[in-house]
């Protein structure tokens, strides 16, 4: 049974690779300018590179084909070179990536630590001031555009009060051999540096961008999970509950509480796409030497070998999450694997 | 909980009375409605109200503070930017931009996302099976990015922005609807319908379209205030409407640096950007919570 699932959910991912990988291997013709540097990142100079570039490329052979060729380098980690810097966009993307990632794990944790426990205190008190104050402050929060209140808390924290850097990762002063790529852990590993001050200063680097980040996923979690505990606690077994005699705080507790989180398991794992949308605007903002930066820069700088490769490894990284997620949820929820098969 | 009614009047007014009288009761709802018209009278007439042209500049007065301030200018009620050019008549039009084009892009989506959804939602077998598959994938790009790829494609520009916007909302736009056809789908007043030799097309037209246009409004709200966030975020990081074009999230990113000097310039742009998002969100909200409560009784 399980089994089975994990099968069909295999199946789909393997799809939707087959996709993304048609895609962006079809965006090499669309975007403008000459096919095969858009492959390759080598703009054409003369006729004997050329030659060898449509060699390699099978350029003159038909769509298939190169589909194919072009399938094979990726899996050896050859995404072309870019054309601002000249190295290869693989390097690029795992440099860049985890900076990205780690914004966007520290943002989510923030939401959900934040966003559940309203939720469900919002629902607790359904229609009385709790509820009425936690629900118009996430509609402002929802509504708030996400550059917008980047600039605001740059003017307030940043400029007037001078409490938290504005952009970067980390201080100049000090140097921290990247292992990992996530700074914190970095730091951690080499035994914290500077008598932990390093630490310090990466964390206050840290926080205005995860502020930032954090705003829109935490109100669409506390949003959801209302409404999840709301539904929930209008069913028949938390009336058949109340009127045992349990009070509100057993039967939130013990019984609404497990059945509306199974929900939020899900809408969780949908929050991954609008953080890393939401994530290239800040990281712009905040300056976060991140993949979302750089992909915005490589608009600019019309570089199509980098924004492919971008679009790929970050949609990659959705895909998983998406699926990894939908594996716990089916995990935890019994009922939702007999869904049939392509169901969205 | 059971809902008894003390005073249990019979009321027989059709659904859409029934639907005002809910929405006004709602009074967030209701201010958001009016400040929604008014920002779709602005956009439609801002050429005529605006006090200066868009780019007028008055090279006596550069940087002047909002009227309220003792530096400020009658003349000028909210400022002029570094240029000289009146602040007030560049968001007015600016409206125009942001909201009308947002709009327009939401209405665009609304029919093609209807059309197609309706199409995923009827569709039996691996026709659905690949539309679902194709859903998916789309649905796992992020908006934003999908939108810049279809930039880099056709090139940057307001126009090109309409686009890239509709062509990224529409997979979640799709989705909800087809959601929705396949949840009306499986009613049984539906099957009876069938069962009275209903064809394919009565059974959208007569027995769906009536039950969820509704719900359909609710999406399209959520579509606008994404619209009106994506327009903006693009023209932001330069990708959308070129500076000289007044859209809000132009005028931000082409005063930032005029942040220390002259703050109101970026934080005026925002205000009406977060206004224009709130106003939609709480019809939006409103709205759905009407028809939460009208399935109640």
């Amino acid at each position: 049974m399980i089994l089975d699932y994990i099968l069909r959910r295999l199946g789909l991912l393997l799809f939707m690779l087959l996709m993304l990988s048609i895609f962006t291997f079809s965006l090499a013709y669309l975007f403008p300018g000459d096919p095969l540097s858009n492959l390759s990142g080598v703009p054409s100079n003369n006729f004997s590179q050329n030659t060898q570039l449509e060699d390699k490329y099978l350029y003159n052979s038909n769509y298939f084909t190169q589909y194919i060729a072009f399938l094979g380098r990726v899996f050896q980690g050859d995404w072309g070179l870019s054309f601002a810097s000249g190295d290869n966009v693989f390097s690029h993307i795992l440099d860049l990536l985890p900076a990205t990632l780690e914004l966007s794990v520290y943002a989510l944790i923030v939401s959900i630590f934040i966003g559940v426990p309203a939720g469900i205190l919002g629902s607790a008190y359904y229609n009385r001031w709790p509820d009425k104050l936690i629900n118009s402050t996430t509609i402002v929060g929802y509504s708030m555009p996400v550059f917008w209140l980047a600039l605001l808390l740059i003017m307030i924290f940043s400029l007037k009060l001078g409490w938290f850097p504005m952009s970067g990762r980390m201080g100049l002063l000090y140097e921290i051999p990247p292992s990992t790529g996530f700074m914190l852990i970095d730091i951690a590993l080499a035994g914290f540096p500077y008598k932990g001050m390093a630490f310090t200063d990466a964390l206050h680097h840290l926080t205005l961008p995860t502020i930032v980040l954090a705003m829109y996923p935490t109100t669409v979690l506390v949003r959801f999970t209302r409404e999840s505990m709301l539904k929930i606690m209008d069913q028949n077994f938390i009336k058949t509950a109340r009127a045992k005699g349990l009070n509100r705080r057993q039967l939130i507790l013990h019984h609404a509480l497990r059945n509306a989180l199974l929900p939020v398991i899900k809408k969780i794992g949908l929050q991954f796409s609008t953080l890393i949308t939401l994530a290239m605007i800040t990281e712009v903002i905040f300056s976060w030497p991140g993949i979302g930066r750089w992909l915005i820069d490589s608009i600019y700088q019309r570089d199509f070998p980098a924004i492919q490769g971008g679009l790929m490894a970050v949609s990659l990284f959705v895909i998983l999450a998406t699926i990894v997620t939908e594996l716990l949820y089916s995990l935890f929820d019994p009922l939702s694997r007999n869904q049939a098969h392509g169901k969205v | 909980m059971a809902k008894f009614k003390v005073f249990s009047e019979e009321s027989n007014k059709s659904p859409l009375a029934r639907f005002w009288r809910k929405f006004k009761n709602n009074h967030p709802a209701l201010v958001g409605l009016w400040v929604f018209i008014a920002f779709a009278l602005l956009a439609a007439s801002a050429p005529f109200l605006a006090p200066y042209g868009v780019n007028q500049q008055h090279s006596d007065a550069l940087l002047i503070p909002p009227s309220w301030h003792e530096m400020g200018d009658v003349r000028f009620i909210l400022g002029t930017d570094d240029l000289g050019r009146d602040v007030l008549s560049r968001l007015m039009n600016g409206a125009t931009y942001t909201f009308g084009l947002s709009v327009v892009a939401a209405l665009l989506t609304t029919i093609i996302g209807v059309l197609v959804g309706t199409f995923a939602g009827i569709s039996r077998g691996i026709r659905s099976s690949f539309l679902n598959h194709l859903l998916d994938i789309t649905l796992s790009i992020p908006s934003l990015l999908l939108a810049i790829i279809i930039i880099a494609v056709l090139g940057p520009g307001l126009m090109n922005t309409v686009w890239a916007i509709i062509l990224a909302l529409l997979p979640q736009f799709i989705h909800s609807i087809r959601n929705l056809i396949v949840e009306e789908l499986s009613k049984d007043y539906i099957t009876a319908f069938k069962l009275d030799g209903a064809s394919n097309w009565h059974i959208i037209s007569r027995g769906i379209f009536p039950n969820i246009y509704e719900h359909i409004v609710v999406i399209f709200t959520m579509a606008l205030s994404t619209a009106i966030l994506d327009i903006s975020a693009l023209g932001f990081l330069k990708l959308g409407a070129q500076p000289p074009t007044t859209e809000w999230g132009a005028i931000l990113a082409e005063n930032l640096g005029l942040i220390y000097l002259a703050p109101w310039t970026v934080a005026l742009p925002g205000v009406l950007l977060f206004l224009a998002v709130l106003s939609t969100n709480l019809v939006g909200d409103g709205l759905r919570q009407v028809l939460k409560e009208r399935k109640a009784d």
